[in-house]
C-alpha cells in the first residue's frame, strides 16, 4: 500500500469493510429467516389470537382465507400447539382413531421437523409423548407410564397435527372430534 | 483549512460512510431475499418434467440455505419419508405458469399412499376459488380407462374435467404432494412419472 495515496487507501478499506458488511448481513438474514418465521408463527398476533401456548388449538378448515402459513393443504384439517419446555416437560396426546392418514409432527425453533408419528406407525394406539427440553428436565419429573420420551432440539417449538379430509362437510362429524383429541399441556 | 471547513469535511465523510454502510446492509438483505425466493439451484433438488422436489425439505440435515428456503416457501414441510413435495412453476413447454391461462394436467396416480395436486397463487396461498375446488387428490380423482387422471386450472371451466379456478392475473404454482411415498420413489425421486402440464389455447 506504499504507493497508494491516502484517498486510495481510504476507498480500499471502505470497499473491503462494505463487502464484509454485505456478506455478514446476507448470512445473518439467511440464518435468521427460519427462526424469525417460527417465532412469528408461535408468538405472533395469529398465535396469540389462537391461544396455543402449551395448549392445543384448532384452526378453521383450510380455505382461501387461510393466510398464516404458506402452502396450506386444503385436504388436511390441522390442530396446533406452540410448546414451551422452559418451565418443564409438556405432555402431548392424541387418539384420532381414523382409518385415513393422520400424523403428529414436531418442529424445532429453527423450523426443522425432528419427529413425526403417523397413523400407520401408531398402529391403532394413541400418541402419548413426554416432550422434554434439550438439556433434560431440571425437575426430573418421571414421565407418565406408557408415554414416549421425546427430546426437543430447542426449548420452544411447534406441533402440527394433520388429519386427512377430502370432503370436510361430509366428514365433519368424524374428523372434527378426531382432531380435537389432541392435548398439549405442561406436565 | 478553517475549523468550520474541517468539521464540514468530517460530517460529509461520516454521512457518506453511513450511506455506504446502509447500502451494504441493504445489499446483504436484498441478496438473501433474492436467493431464498428466486434461486432454487442453491438447494439440492431433483427435476422431473416440469416438477422439482427438494431432497432435504423438512430434514434435520438441511443446510443453511435449504432450511431458510423451505421456511420461506414451504414452512412446516415434512421429511421425504413422510411426504414428498413436487413443485411446478412452468409448463412442459418451459413457459411460466400464469393464472390467466388455462392448463390441462394429466398423469397417473404416483406411487404413494395418497396424493394431491393443489393450485397456489404466487404468494403461495390458495386462490379464491368460487367452486371451493383447491385441489384434486387421490380420493376425488376419477381415473379413465387407462388409469390416468386429468384436471384443468385457469379462469375458465373446461367441459367434463375437474377444474381448479385460478382467478386474477398473477403467477401460478402447482404442488404435487405424495403422502407416504413408496420406498422406491423416496430413493429415486426422478423415477416419478411426472404429470404433464399443457397450456390450452390463448391466455385471457
Amino acid at each position: 500500500m506504499k504507493n497508494f495515496s491516502d484517498h486510495q487507501r481510504l476507498w480500499f478499506y471502505r470497499v473491503l469493510t462494505l463487502t464484509v458488511t454485505a456478506v455478514l448481513a446476507h448470512l445473518l438474514a439467511v440464518w435468521a429467516a427460519p427462526r424469525v418465521i417460527m417465532q412469528v408463527l408461535m408468538h405472533g398476533p395469529a398465535a396469540q389470537k389462537m391461544n396455543m401456548h402449551n395448549q392445543a388449538s384448532f384452526p378453521d378448515p383450510v380455505s382461501a382465507k387461510s393466510r398464516t402459513v404458506v402452502m396450506p393443504s386444503p385436504d388436511m384439517l390441522y390442530s396446533v400447539c406452540a410448546y414451551d419446555l422452559r418451565q418443564g416437560p409438556v405432555r402431548v396426546s392424541a387418539a384420532p382413531a381414523l382409518p385415513n392418514y393422520w400424523s403428529v409432527a414436531l418442529y424445532a425453533a429453527n423450523s426443522d421437523n425432528f419427529f413425526v408419528r403417523n397413523d400407520r406407525q401408531a398402529q391403532g394406539r394413541p400418541v402419548d409423548l413426554w416432550l422434554v427440553a434439550p438439556g433434560g428436565d431440571p425437575q426430573q419429573k418421571p414421565p407418565p407410564p406408557g408415554a414416549e420420551v421425546v427430546v426437543s432440539p430447542s426449548s420452544t417449538g411447534f406441533l402440527l397435527m394433520r388429519v386427512l379430509t377430502t370432503d370436510y362437510q361430509a366428514e365433519k362429524d368424524r374428523v372434527e372430534p378426531a382432531r380435537r383429541t389432541l392435548q398439549c399441556s405442561q406436565g | 483549512m478553517s475549523t468550520k471547513d474541517h468539521w464540514s469535511a468530517r460530517v460529509r465523510r461520516v454521512a457518506i460512510g453511513a450511506v455506504l454502510y446502509l447500502g451494504a446492509v441493504a445489499l446483504g438483505l436484498g441478496s438473501a431475499w433474492w436467493v431464498l425466493k428466486k434461486s432454487p439451484w442453491l438447494n439440492p433438488s431433483v427435476e422431473v418434467g416440469a416438477w422439482s422436489t427438494n431432497l432435504q425439505a423438512g430434514s434435520q440435515d438441511a443446510g443453511l440455505y435449504t432450511r431458510a428456503t423451505i421456511a420461506v416457501n414451504a414452512l412446516l414441510a415434512l421429511g421425504r419419508d413422510e411426504t414428498m413435495y413436487f413443485v411446478a412453476t412452468r409448463d412442459d413447454a418451459g413457459h411460466a405458469l400464469r393464472s390467466q391461462c388455462n392448463y390441462r394436467i394429466t398423469g397417473v396416480p404416483p406411487q404413494a399412499r395418497w396424493w394431491s395436486v393443489t393450485a397456489y397463487a404466487d404468494d403461495l396461498f390458495l386462490f379464491d376459488a368460487p367452486n371451493g375446488h383447491y385441489s384434486l387428490n387421490g380420493s376425488t380423482a376419477k381415473l379413465d380407462a387407462a388409469g390416468a387422471f386429468a384436471l384443468t386450472t385457469g379462469p375458465n371451466e373446461q367441459s367434463g374435467v375437474y377444474w381448479l379456478p385460478t382467478p386474477g392475473h398473477r403467477g401460478l404454482t402447482l404442488t404435487l404432494r405424495l403422502y407416504n411415498p413408496s420406498p422406491a420413489l423416496q430413493a429415486a425421486p426422478q423415477s416419478l412419472v411426472a404429470p404433464a402440464i399443457q397450456r390450452i389455447g390463448d391466455c385471457v
